[in-house]
């Protein structure tokens, strides 16, 4: 282990074929089946606004984003079977038998269109600040290479969300209220989203899969959207959220952490709701699964 | 492979000292989807017409129903609209020709593959992976995150890959 933390800590690459620790193999295995199922996850409620989506423009931009999230999925769980500790099949019947984990933002409901303007706005925004540091020096091959894909499309997304907040910043009283009630729902479940303060032996971070703490990035999320919602007049839902006169570096309140822990045991406002739609479309679709199975194992004609 | 098709990523009326000035600022619009790859690389830009103040810029869409058009257009205008002699920008998606993997510029194909690990389909013989080099690409899914490419496994290398197709 040690001559392999050594490796890591050089900048060394670990490729599926190459030997790895056990532990190191569950750390990323577990790594991206979460990516994976929250991708999904998001993809199946971005779904939902397809046909509520107002205007043709941005029913095409939630397809594309439902498309994207789906084929995200698609890969990562492709790229986590290839290590060997769960097979897709278990994956996905886990998630849908309420075993598996998907991010926290996805255990909320999305009530009115501002709140996808919300979700595109800030969620993404934040998945991104993530991402990008997961990218930047992630020590597994495959992943590190999707996710430079990812973040890409990632980008793309966050352009339509701050062209649809202009949308509402710029709109009608009406419009404004939505969208500050909407952030009053999402603002702290983005915080969350980082995870809690990373503990000093975190593996993650030792095996460079993550590269920064989670205080860290949520910190730069902070500092840059702070700053951004109240120049739109809009305000946060943090009475202690302070902007250093000298500095000009925003803090926050203390952050309650029993929201996040109730999403992380699949008990969210929206949880069990989400779980279940998510496992009647898998049964839903089971025929189909089914006839793209007898069609490959048919011989040639 | 339709050799006309290459031409179309270079301007085909040059002499107009206008109209290189418009090349070129569209040659620094990037791809919404491969920040660093040009549009003009990636075969989109398929004739620009400059009379006076006034600009027409034709682009083909990779798929019709591309998500990313309309930021596509928005950034060519923005890029257009700073040259001086330029008052009256008009861009129009074109659906003929239609876009195929050949109008990507070859050196568009390196930096896609190499950056994005993204191999595009070469007409005629098969398609190497863009990581190990192998002819080796099997398809897994027509459909990957964006419906220009499908999601492939290299036998070789065993890297998933998506192609441009």
């Amino acid at each position: 282990m040690a001559e392999f933390e050594a490796f890591l800590d050089a900048g060394g690459i670990v490729e599926p074929v190459d030997d790895m620790p056990d532990e190191y193999r569950d750390q990323v295995f577990r790594f991206i089946e979460l990516h994976a199922n929250s991708e999904l996850m998001g993809g199946l409620t971005e779904r939902d606004w397809i046909p509520k989506a107002p205007g043709l423009r941005r029913k095409m931009a939630v397809l594309a984003k439902t498309q994207d999230e789906i084929g995200h999925a698609h890969l990562l769980y492709m790229v986590a079977a290839d290590l060997a500790v769960k097979s897709r099949t278990e994956m996905l019947e886990d998630l849908f038998a309420n075993r598996g984990r998907f991010h926290n933002v996805f255990h909320y409901q999305a009530v009115t269109w501002a709140d996808q303007v919300a979700i595109a706005y800030l969620v993404d925004a934040g998945a991104l600040i993530s991402q990008q540091a997961v990218f930047k020096n992630c020590s597994y091959g495959p992943y590190k290479r999707i996710l430079r894909r990812i973040v890409a499309e990632e980008g793309f997304h966050m352009r339509h969300g701050e062209e649809m907040l202009l949308v509402f910043a710029e709109g009608s009283t009406i419009q404004r209220e939505l969208f500050q009630a909407a952030l009053d729902r999402w603002w702290w479940p983005t915080l969350h989203m980082f995870g809690p303060p990373s503990r000093p032996d975190d593996a993650l971070l030792r095996w460079h899969i993550k590269s920064e703490r989670n205080e860290d990035l949520r910190d730069k999320f902070v500092q840059k959207y702070a700053t951004l919602l109240t120049g739109y007049g809009f305000v946060p839902p943090d009475p202690e959220l302070r902007r250093d006169p000298e500095t000009g570096r925003w803090t926050t309140g203390e952050i309650d952490w029993a929201p996040l822990k109730a999403t992380l045991e699949n008990l969210g406002p929206d949880s069990a709701r989400r779980v279940g739609d998510a496992a009647r479309h898998w049964a839903d679709t089971r025929w189909v699964r089914e006839a793209l199975e007898a069609v490959a194992e048919r011989p040639a004609a | 492979m339709n050799p006309r098709s290459v031409l179309h990523n270079r301007p085909r009326t040059v002499g107009l000292d206008g109209q290189n000035e418009v090349w070129a600022a569209l040659r620094g619009v990037d791809d919404p989807e491969y920040p660093g790859v040009s549009i003009v690389d990636l075969g989109l830009v398929e004739d620009v017409r400059v009379e006076g103040g006034r600009v027409d810029v034709d682009l083909v869409p990779t798929f019709s129903g591309c998500p990313a058009l309309a930021m596509i257009a928005a950034d060519v205008r923005a890029a257009i609209g700073v040259l001086d002699t330029v008052d009256d920008i008009e861009v129009r998606f074109v659906h003929s020709p239609v876009w195929t993997p050949e109008r990507i510029a070859p050196s568009a194909r390196e930096a896609i593959a190499e950056h994005f690990t993204v191999a595009v389909t070469t007409i005629g013989r098969p398609t190497p992976c863009p990581r190990c080099g192998a002819a080796a690409l099997v398809e897994e899914s027509m459909f990957g995150p964006v419906r220009c490419r499908s999601i492939h496994r290299c036998r070789s290398c065993g890297e998933r890959i998506e192609v441009i197709r």
